[in-house]
């Protein structure tokens, strides 16, 4: 086993568990906005450890130019889906959003 | 079996917990958990592409995070507006 091969492992063993605690975290939370925290971890840093995972394994080719485009949309676009989600959530309680 | 069919696998574990929001939560615990599971999806699809040397597979998740995006505010704002 290269030390590629142990480098991209262990970025991988890293993103699962985000995703496995930031599931839990969904899971056990009581409201919306407690919950939305934990989208955080799953959206953004999961995506980049396993970028980097395949970054480290398989170098600059097509494949990883094409994973860094797909999470590179993840990453971007889970901040403003967080927004939208808590704006939502904020309207559907209160009848009014932040800004009124 | 590749470290990235194990991630896959263990990141396709981890949609069950998001599952039992979607199906016993609010609504809008739902949609959190709905985000969870447009995000992880993603991330898997990249994954399994990767895991199974296939390169033709890599475009699958870069639409996929594309119209999870946009499906994703558009239902955000149904939920604000209307629903």
């Amino acid at each position: 086993m290269s030390a590629r091969e142990v480098i991209a492992d262990v970025l991988l063993t890293l993103a699962a568990c985000t995703v496995l605690a930031s599931s839990v975290g969904i899971l056990v939370m009581r409201n919306v906005y407690q919950k939305l925290h934990y989208v955080t971890p799953a959206a953004i840093v999961a995506p980049l450890l396993t970028g980097l995972a395949i970054l480290v394994q398989s170098g600059f080719t097509e494949n990883s130019a094409e994973t860094w485009l797909a999470l590179a949309f993840v990453m971007t676009g889970g901040p403003f889906l967080s927004h939208a989600t808590i704006r939502a959530a904020r309207i559907r309680e209160t009848g009014r959003g932040a800004d009124e | 079996m590749t470290g990235f069919l194990i991630a896959a696998i263990a990141m396709l574990a981890a949609v069950l917990p998001c599952g039992i929001v979607a199906v016993r939560g609010s609504l809008m615990a739902a949609v959190v958990a709905y985000q969870a599971v447009s995000a992880i999806i993603v991330i898997v699809l990249v994954l399994l592409a990767e895991g199974f040397r296939r390169p033709g597979e890599f475009e699958l998740p870069v639409l996929l995070a594309v119209l999870l995006f946009g499906s994703g505010l558009v239902f955000v704002r149904f939920l604000e507006r209307w629903l």
